[in-house]
């Protein structure tokens, strides 16, 4: 048998910036290490022209692979296409590319909205709804969407539910969901009975909002990420729900398929594919992919994000004692 | 023979001088009379006191920054980096209070302590770069900016960080962080007795040196125009109830910081030689380095004020979320700068007024809130305060240059 | 009888420029000294080391203390200032932002516990003001919104208020019209009855002759030559500005 020589496999992230990337990237180099293949890496520190020059760079030092996660979908396009002219395989990392050539890995983001309203309308079936969005610019923030209306459309269809107030959050900032949750609840005089929030970073804007009202603790309020903050919060009973995403599996998954990909493996060969119709999309789009199942983390199972590693017990449980403590914290 | 003419005389003068300001001022007003005309319909409107202490605590952020941006602007001079710094400082307040294994567990006014020497540090180091080794502003604040925002993302390792403590987040408002109808009183009515205290004791001086003073109706206006606007200040504070005591909120914390920030930044500039030359600098800084004025220094001081209050209101913003993100403060000086060109401060150096910036904030701050209560979708929100900024900025550039 | 001033052999090189040669120049009180030659002679070069803005490499100058010349060095203008030299430079050195009290004072504003001491100064500026011949009722103004007399009125009252003992003006008369012409003449000749001394760059030959003890011509950083104006005439010292000798 003919020894394989090691691979290379390139990394195009699109802001480290934002915290959780690390933790992606230390599985991506794990699975990569177990597999034997080596690992590269740029940032594009935001900047979609930027990120088309770190791709070329790759490409010329000659990698196998590239996982790209791309800053701006449109913009990324080409590079793209100089991959699949150079014969490179090319694996969308948990930002959707709309080109077939990319095979797409990503948790579920509609399942992540669907998770994150559930879980506000289990406590809250009926009264005022808000939506903090995420990013008008971020493709990830209309999926979201997608699921959680998926969930509760129903009910304002039938006018259980009210939506009194549904706002965007430009970069996700967490600073900009707060100004427009507070705006929201002047608007309506504090008639507010749940809020469906995109992330953690927004859901802690909201709930510091709702704080100042003083209704933290008696409003619903979903996130995602497992964050920390978020994961106390849920903890101490101010939020309901963060849908964790194990970035970890994320990582470990994408790398190895994409050394799969590099070896010669067929897309429509990769273990637990599906095809995923781009949403929105005129041309009608359809990519390989693999989605992940992400997990609602309420108050019940906080044991899972102990468990996994993810927290440790004093950052999740500060500031929680008494009868009132979820069960992870007693 | 064409002597020296005598100048016009004092009150017409005088007028002129505020001109700008006033028309701000009814800017202001206008737009406060239309958002709420434009909100009647729902139940909360935005003369509301609710809605109007939310403005107040919005503003903040801005407000302590504003001021210290006139002056790095005044002196002829950019800073590019607040954003940054604001999150750098934050970012290190946060992990420095926050408990262990999150943070050191530090008392939060140590924290906070720290968290203004590193402000004010970063801006001294700026300065000097700026000043004494004659980099330009604009390319030393811009990596300024790369720097601190990358060292915030290192410090916390990229993640979020938090719970702070309770002390620390009275400086944000929310429920512990306003002062009480009581208190609220005696600080209202201490600023109002000092303000007025102001006009009339400089009324009396001048008049016992010889000097012209206003007429006696302008100031007798000018001291009902201050005291309905204090009053009114003191009566919506107060209005804004408290959920668990049911009493009045009173003045947020935060409201307090930037009010004090803009009050001594406004005695600095108008009244002590240090503000004379900042300005005497935007105006010809030949002319100030023959004069003797020590340029050098006055301009590593200046920006090492704008690190010291980029660190306070770091500090106001992490009280207000309750938490930090690695993020908080990106892309805050665009925005602070736009806030003092709307308020008249001209980017070419050397005019610009620590007032007429904090109305310019409270112009733009305004818009966002107004917008955001209507319900109006993000990127109206942007358009129509882009629309704004230029319409401001060409309005300022003719009126200065009409003066000239 | 002792000068006010006295400036021995100072030179003055900027990299390979040699700007100043050896340039000697005296001042008595009650004196008009004038300065003459085209431009690029040294003339403004040679006033500013003299009001501390250049040091020079060699020479040195002297002034009276009491009664004798006490040599000194300039680091700064304000060393120049404190020996009560004071100059009205050709640009007038203005804050353009600001009004004219806060010009009077620049750089030496009065301070009252940590504050300007505003109602002084502008008392104080109106005084001088008055003095150099300018009836202001309010002069909160910019100065850039004042005419070129005005100007030149503050730039030369921020002279005065610090007990100049030496004037120098740079081209005091270039921007203005004849009436605000003959005003800053007039000022000058009685600020010579006073006792100042006063050295004087201008281009106008006419108001050179008429305002001058002694003119002193430069040429090429060098001094051409010092006439006293009584025994010369314009004919003279414009054939030394031009040959760059003197001729007989």
């Amino acid at each position: 048998m003919a020894q394989q020589r090691s691979l290379v496999v390139g990394v195009s992230w699109a802001n480290f910036q934002e915290e959780r990337w690390r933790r992606d990237e230390a599985a991506i180099k794990e699975q990569l290490a177990k597999m034997g293949a080596q690992y590269v890496s740029t940032d594009a520190q935001s900047s979609a022209e930027k990120q088309l020059n770190d791709i070329d760079s790759l490409i010329a030092r000659g990698v196998d692979a590239l996982i790209i996660l791309a800053w701006d979908k449109d913009a990324i396009l080409p590079a793209v296409q100089k991959a699949r002219a150079a014969g490179i395989p090319v694996v969308a990392y948990d930002r959707l590319i709309a080109d077939p050539y990319a095979f797409y890995i990503s948790f579920d983001n509609v399942e992540v909205g669907r998770q994150q309203a559930r879980a506000v309308y289990q406590v809250r079936p009926k009264g005022n709804y808000v939506f903090i969005l995420g990013s008008p610019t971020d493709p990830n923030a209309d999926l979201l969407h997608q699921g959680q209306l998926e969930v509760l459309q129903p009910a304002i269809n039938r006018g259980d539910i009210k939506v009194v107030g549904k706002q965007y959050t430009e970069g996700w900032r967490p600073e900009i969901a707060q100004r427009n949750m507070e705006q929201i609840l002047a608007a309506t005089r504090n008639q507010v009975d749940a809020v469906v929030a995109s992330n953690d970073g927004t859901a802690g804007g909201v709930i510091a909002a709702l704080a100042a009202v003083g209704l933290a603790g008696k409003v619903p309020v979903s996130g995602q990420d497992g964050d920390w903050p978020a994961l106390n919060r849920v903890a101490r009973g101010l939020q309901t729900v963060s849908v964790w995403k194990d970035a970890r599996e994320l990582g470990r998954r994408a790398a190895e398929i994409a050394v799969l990909l590099a070896r010669g493996t067929r897309p429509d060969q990769i273990p637990g594919v599906q095809k995923f119709r781009v949403p929105g999309d005129p041309r009608g789009t359809v990519v390989n992919a693999v989605l992940l199942k992400p997990i609602p983390i309420t108050r019940d199972n906080l044991h899972i994000v102990l468990e996994a590693g993810w927290i440790t017990k004093e950052a999740l449980c500060q500031g929680v004692s008494g009868p009132q403590a979820p069960a992870a914290c007693r | 023979m064409e002597a020296m003419r005598s100048l016009e005389k004092g009150s017409r003068r005088e007028i002129g001088f505020y001109s700008q300001n006033l028309f701000l001022l009814l800017v202001l007003g206008l737009l406060w009379g239309v958002f709420h005309l434009l909100t009647l319909g729902q139940p909360g409107k935005f003369l509301s006191p609710q809605n109007l202490w939310n403005l107040s605590v919005q503003t903040a952020v801005v407000a302590i920054l504003v001021g210290g941006m006139v002056l790095v602007i005044v002196a002829r001079q950019i800073d590019l980096s607040v954003g940054s710094l604001l999150g750098f400082t934050g970012m290190a307040m946060a992990l420095l209070q926050a408990v262990p294994p999150i943070g050191e567990g530090w008392p939060w006014p140590l924290a906070l302590l720290v968290g203004l020497a590193l402000g004010a540090g970063a801006g001294l180091l700026q300065g000097y770069l700026i000043a004494y080794l004659g980099a330009p502003s604009f390319i030393v604040t811009m990596a300024g900016l790369l720097v601190f925002r990358n060292a915030a993302y290192l410090i916390a390792q990229g993640k979020t960080i938090g719970p702070l403590q309770d002390g620390f987040l009275v400086l944000g408002g929310g429920l512990q962080g306003s002062i009480g109808p009581f208190w609220s009183w005696v600080v209202t009515l201490l600023a109002l007795g000092y303000t007025l205290g102001v006009v009339w004791r400089g009324r009396w001086l001048r008049q016992k040196h010889g000097l012209s003073v206003r007429p006696l109706w302008m100031d007798g206006l000018l001291s009902l125009f201050l005291v309905s606007v204090f009053g009114g200040f003191l009566w919506v504070m107060n209005s804004f109830p408290h959920p668990t005591t049911g009493q009045g909120r009173g003045i947020p914390v935060p409201v307090l910081v930037a009010l004090g920030v803009l009050v001594f930044l406004h005695w600095l500039s108008q009244r002590t030689r240090f503000g004379r030359y900042v300005y005497a600098i935007g105006g010809n800084p030949e002319a100030a380095l023959l004069a003797g004025i020590p340029v050098r220094r006055v301009q590593v001081l200046v920006f090492g004020l704008m690190g010291l209050l980029a660190a306070l209101a770091g500090a106001v913003q992490a009280a207000r979320l309750a938490f930090v993100p690695t993020g908080m403060g990106t892309l805050l000086e665009l925005y602070v700068i736009a806030a003092a060109v709307v308020g008249g401060t001209s980017l070419a150096g050397g005019s610009g007024t620590i007032l007429g910036a904090a109305l310019g904030a409270l112009i733009m701050s305004s818009l966002q809130n107004g917008l955001v209560l209507m319900g109006v979708p993000t990127e109206w929100q942007n358009l129509i305060l882009g629309v704004v900024l230029v319409a401001a900025a060409v309005w300022n550039a003719r009126f200065h240059r009409r003066r000239s | 009888m002792i000068p006010l001033l006295r400036a021995e052999e100072i030179s003055l090189r900027f990299g390979g420029l040699q700007a100043l040669d050896r340039v000697s120049f005296d001042l008595y009180e009650g004196e008009v000294h004038s300065l003459v030659g085209h431009n690029g002679a040294g003339k403004t070069t040679f006033i500013r080391v003299l009001s501390g803005v250049y040091t020079p490499q060699e020479g040195r100058i002297l002034i009276r203390v009491g009664q004798e010349l006490r040599e000194v060095r300039f680091g700064s203008p304000r060393d120049a200032q404190r020996h009560g030299i004071e100059t009205i430079h050709q640009n007038l050195a203005l804050a353009d932002n600001l009004d004219a009290v806060a010009n009077v004072f620049l750089g030496r504003e009065r301070v009252h516990r940590f504050s300007l001491d505003e109602e002084a100064m502008e008392a104080e500026a109106r005084r001088v003001l008055e003095r150099v011949g300018a009836r202001l009722s309010s002069f909160r103004v910019p100065v850039h919104r004042l005419s070129g007399g005005q100007r030149q009125a503050v730039a030369i009252a921020r002279a005065l208020l610090f007990r100049a003992r030496i004037l120098i003006m740079d081209e005091p008369t270039a921007a203005l019209g004849p009436g605000e012409t003959a005003r800053v003449k007039a000022l000058i000749r009685s600020l010579r009855e006073e006792g100042l001394g006063v050295i004087l760059i201008s281009h106008d030959l006419h108001d050179v002759f008429d305002l001058s003890d002694r003119i002193t011509v430069m040429k090429g950083g060098r001094v051409v030559g010092t006439v006293r104006a009584q025994e010369s005439n314009q004919e003279e010292i414009l054939g030394m500005i031009l040959a760059g000798e003197r001729r007989g």
